[in-house]
């Protein structure tokens, strides 16, 4: 499964977010992750966020891609992060 | 969905926030998301510490090193987790001891090994039927053999054969006359000795996931300094994998002669840019899945390697008969 999360949280939680969502999936840009991952550590990854998020004023989206084929990610400008094999 | 990163810059590997971070040279930190990796291959000089090495092994992560030239020098894998079974390891011994069940293992391994072989030449069949027919030969005579020196005298001349038969399936100016190793001498040999470097890594990471003892294997005699098992299961899969490669690689003209460097006029190894196109068509070779008869879903060719393993875990405890892996597709 292929998820794009996006977040908006208070200006005290985006760097916790941000270090939680690294664990987990690929940085695109500020409060934009994506990647693959299983459904298990989706749970997991969420379960962890729930802890520091506030819901009452935090939001989290979460977009959900069954079938990675079907992603078609088309860059305009500066590319901030490619997520590449090599270092 | 796991991944391999591989390192060929110079740089620091290190835990921070809760993941991996790895600093190059030019001080540029990439966060890579542990979670996703399934090994770390590093091919240029990383600096690392303890931290890391005890992060890594809470996630089940290899981490392989690879000298200058990319020949493989070493594992650190993670002990804790990986179960292990004192039971197995006495089975396995006891099938290398007893001289009939070493040789029917170290036979099937062959029988993989040549079954690929043999799908590969069958591919560009009129320029080798005559290679086929001696493989085949050879390979019934071999079924006879009743210890392991003979065994491995067929095996040596099949590989003569398939070698052979393999330079003429090339649509590149490679001059190949026979298989050398230490050191590969012409960009052909090195590209195989790259190859099964990476196939045996490939091989053992999947057996450190099972719990087999890779220092005792049958076809191949096992001895200090090296993991044995792995080549022994690798025999199958790298005319399935790497040969195939090798192939598409040369013949699509990816891989052409100025990807290799010459050192000393005698060694002859892929410099990084060729490395690094090997490395990506291998990666996604091993992901290319298929779909399996008796599983009923799709399962990649690295798993392939670890239903292998299970495969003689199953004939190891008397289970089940091992019967090599013969790619049905």
């Amino acid at each position: 499964m292929f998820i794009i999360i996006t977040y908006d949280v208070g200006e005290k939680r985006v760097g916790k977010v941000c270090k939680k969502l690294r664990k987990y999936l690929d940085w695109t840009q500020n409060s934009v992750f994506e990647g693959e991952i299983t459904q298990g550590k989706l749970k997991q990854c969420l379960a962890e966020l729930d802890r520091i998020v506030d819901y009452d004023v935090d939001s989290i989206y979460l977009y959900q891609v069954a079938n990675p084929k079907n992603i078609k990610k088309i860059v305009y400008g500066h590319e901030k992060s490619d997520i590449d094999l090599f270092l | 969905m796991l991944r391999d990163h591989y390192v060929f810059s110079n740089g620091r590997l290190n835990r921070k926030h809760n993941t991996i971070y790895y600093t190059d040279d030019q001080q540029k930190q990439t966060p890579l998301p542990v979670e996703k990796i399934r090994n770390l291959h590093v091919f240029g000089e990383v600096d690392l510490n303890t931290k890391l090495l005890n992060y890594v092994s809470q996630f089940d992560i290899c981490l392989h090193i690879y000298n200058y030239y990319g020949f493989y020098a070493g594992t650190y894998y993670p002990r804790e987790k990986t179960s292990v079974s004192g039971f197995l390891i006495i089975k396995q011994a006891e099938h290398y001891s007893d001289r009939h069940r070493r040789v029917y293992l170290a036979s099937r391994f062959l029988e993989g090994g040549v079954h690929h072989m043999l799908r590969n030449l069958r591919r560009h069949k009129v320029e080798n039927e005559e290679s086929m027919y001696l493989i085949q030969k050879e390979y019934n005579k071999s079924q006879e053999a009743l210890d392991i020196q003979t065994l491995m005298g067929h095996e040596g001349v099949i590989r003569k054969h398939y070698y052979q038969a393999f330079a003429q399936m090339l649509k590149q100016d490679f001059s190949f006359e026979r298989r050398e190793k230490r050191p590969p001498r012409d960009p052909l040999n090195a590209l195989f000795s790259f190859g099964n470097t990476l196939m045996y890594r490939t091989v053992l990471s999947e057996i450190y996931r099972t719990t087999l003892n890779p220092t005792i294997s049958y076809l191949h005699e096992p001895s200090t300094k090296r993991f044995s098992l792995s080549l022994d299961i690798a025999e199958i899969f790298k005319p399935l994998v790497v040969d195939q490669v090798i192939l598409s690689l040369i013949n699509r003209k990816t891989i052409t002669k100025k990807h290799f460097d010459v050192l000393d006029h005698e060694i002859c190894f892929l410099n990084d840019e060729g490395k690094k196109r090997f490395i990506r068509a291998w990666e996604d070779r091993l992901e290319t899945t298929v779909k399996h008869r008796q599983l009923k879903r799709n399962t990649s060719y690295r798993y392939l390697v670890r239903l292998e393993c299970y495969k003689l875990i199953k004939h190891l405890l008397g289970d089940d008969v091992y019967k090599p892996l013969k790619a049905w597709w």
